[in-house]
């Protein structure tokens, strides 16, 4: 029997300064065997440690379609992810994973989708983006609205601006108000306004939403007056976990574990579940 | 199943011969004024005359604090080790019926589903000979949660009193290879009825009702009432033979370190607390809930199984005389 608690040993390929306290870290694996061996899907997450410091929980931001590496993004938060903040590239890091259910983009084929971001809430949802954007011939319209406070909060910003120059993608970006610059070229206002502003079609649409509790809030009963369905809108819960396996009981709500039977969720389950999210 | 008995003076002889195999021997055994699980090198130590030890026998097979592995920097290489399988067989005397049950939800738990290599390499090295409870007390409340005094459900073997001799049911393959071992101390038996040498223990609820009446627990409005005196301790948790929640730390040295987990509890408002600073769980009348419908909602319908065994422990231990037999009963008449 496999001890589950040993980590892959990978190394930081490059760090990227998002924002403030976000960083994205490229990781490889040290050994070839374990790269060989190792698979994942869009929305699924992993436990990424310092040898001496612990274990933090991120999703894969990248995507499953990209071979040889994985990403993570992170925000400067506690112990572990200040361990993490101090490492350079080169340095040595742990990874266990991947856990947790995935999108199921198989059957969101010939499908519109409209992808809901704020904040650090972009890099489950970056996965997942371009999954379908390097199968790109598989969907319909693909729409992404990213909000953040501000114009330096905003993550990927070399991708955003790539997504923009897409013919084929619709990229709606916006800051709260105040948070923009002089020379901001997206949308001011709160993500709710700006969606119910884009009014996307609901009709063969999946929407994808991610980002803070109250974001999420707000946003849904625009969802719900533009016609989508709760069974077409996914989200993906987070809740703080430490052995990502439905064992350690952090992240249970009621009988369900956001580390086995999560992190992705339709909607429709999330009413299901009681309010411990 | 099949069946021994050993006179009552053999059994000194049982135990101190399985001490002398160089098996682990733990026992009920006094320490102040409780009893505890513990290592005892004699028959002499165990404990006698007690209703209930104040902790489980859980922590051999997940004990408090473990190693998940260690870890050694190695010419800047970091090298990671499983941590060592036990050497020796444990055997656990003593175990009362609630507490086998609470071994056969563990096994459950930590086996059914990705399974966990490092109870695993404990269970299995781990033999449980249970004792049939010739008296209770007011907390205990076994027969409320569908066990009984003298069930034998999780263990290995299982010792019954009668007048003169101790009757034995010999329950798994593990449990059948021990007594083959000492086999000189035993006579072979007939099945017996346990009824008259079994503890009447109340049933202060009905177990197949529990679920039914639960289902719709977690929008009951005295929550906050009930729960006041809970001040989130987590005595409850540690002392509960079913919990199985843990954290993870790291412990580092100059050269390398360890991966830990140790026991923990949804009793405390940190256990679910985001880095965010957002808790799904902030009031302590929502740990209480949570604590009360895992144990009598949410594992039945994970694992077809209520996870509480009706030990006790948790209204015996509590420092704020929480009862979670009149909790659920609380709940039910609703």
């Amino acid at each position: 029997m496999e001890n589950m608690y040993l980590p892959y040993r990978m190394f930081i390929e490059k760090i990227t300064e998002e924002a403030p306290l976000v960083r994205t870290y490229r990781l490889k694996f040290k050994n070839p065997q374990d790269e060989e061996k190792f698979s994942f899907k869009a929305g699924q997450f992993g436990e990424y440690s310092v040898f001496g410091e612990g274990e933090s929980t991120f999703c894969i931001a990248s995507s499953p379609t990209r071979k040889g590496y994985i990403e993570c993004t992170f925000r400067v938060a506690g112990r572990v992810t200040k361990a993490l903040a101090n490492c350079e590239e080169g340095d040595e890091i742990g990874f266990r994973g991947p856990y947790g259910n995935t999108f199921p983009i198989d059957d969101w084929k010939g499908k519109n989708l409209l992808f809901i971001a704020g904040g650090i809430g972009l890099p489950p949802l970056r996965c997942v983006i371009w999954n379908c954007l390097d199968l790109r011939e598989n969907f319909n319209d693909i729409t992404i609205l990213y909000g953040a406070r501000s114009v330096q909060d905003l993550v990927y910003k070399h991708e955003l601006e790539e997504w923009n120059n897409r013919s084929d993608v619709n990229l709606i970006t916006t800051v709260d108000p105040g948070g923009e610059t002089p020379d901001w070229k997206g949308k001011v206002g709160f993500v709710p306004t700006i969606l119910k502003e884009a009014s996307p079609k609901s009709e063969n649409t999946i929407a994808a939403v991610c980002g803070p509790p109250i974001m999420i809030k707000l946003t849904l009963p625009v969802l719900f007056e533009l016609g989508f369905n709760e069974e077409n809108i996914f989200t993906t819960l987070e809740n703080r976990m430490k052995c990502g396996i439905g064992k350690c009981g952090h992240c249970a709500v009621g009988p369900y574990y956001v580390c086995k039977d999560g992190p992705v969720i339709t909607y429709k389950e999330l009413q299901s579940l009681p309010q411990e999210y | 199943m099949e069946y021994r008995k050993i006179k009552i003076d053999k059994l000194s002889n049982f135990i101190n011969a399985i001490i002398a195999k160089n098996k682990k021997l733990l026992a009920p055994k006094q320490k102040k004024e409780k009893v505890f699980f513990a290592e005892i090198k004699s028959f002499d130590e165990i404990a006698k005359n007690y209703i209930q030890t104040a902790f489980s026998a859980k922590s051999a097979v997940f004990p408090k604090c473990e190693e998940l592995f260690s870890y050694e920097k190695i010419n800047g290489e970091t090298v990671l080790k499983n941590p060592p399988p036990p050497e020796n067989d444990t055997v656990v005397f003593g175990v009362r019926p609630c507490d086998g049950a609470a071994f056969d939800y563990l096994a459950t738990f930590f086996l059914k589903e990705n399974p966990d290599f490092h109870f695993k390499q404990r269970y299995d090295k781990t033999i449980l000979i249970g004792i049939t409870c010739e008296s209770g007390d007011e907390f205990c409340f076994c027969t409320s949660v569908g066990i009984s005094p003298s069930d034998t459900r999780g263990l290995d073997i299982m010792l019954t009193k009668l007048e003169n001799e101790y009757y034995v049911e010999i329950i798994t393959d593990k449990g059948s290879k021990l007594i083959q071992e000492f086999s000189e101390y035993f006579e072979n038996a007939e099945k017996i009825d346990k009824t008259k040498y079994t503890a009447n223990i109340p049933e202060y609820f009905n177990n197949k009702l529990v679920r039914e009446k639960l289902s719709d627990a977690f929008a009951w409005e005295k929550w906050d009432e009930s729960s006041l005196p809970c001040f989130g301790c987590g005595t409850c948790a540690f002392s509960c033979p079913t919990c199985t929640c843990f954290d993870i730390q790291d412990e580092a040295n100059p050269y390398g370190g360890s991966r830990l987990r140790l026991w923990d509890t949804c009793a405390i408002g940190l256990f679910t607390k985001h880095a965010s600073g957002h808790n799904p769980r902030e009031k302590q009348s929502e740990r209480w809930r949570n604590r009360v419908l895992h144990k009598f909602l949410y594992t039945d319908e994970q694992f077809g199984t209520l996870s509480c065994v009706g030990c006790g422990r948790c209204s015996r231990n509590c420092p704020a005389s929480l009862s979670i037999i009149d909790q659920v009963k609380a709940i039910m008449e609703v």
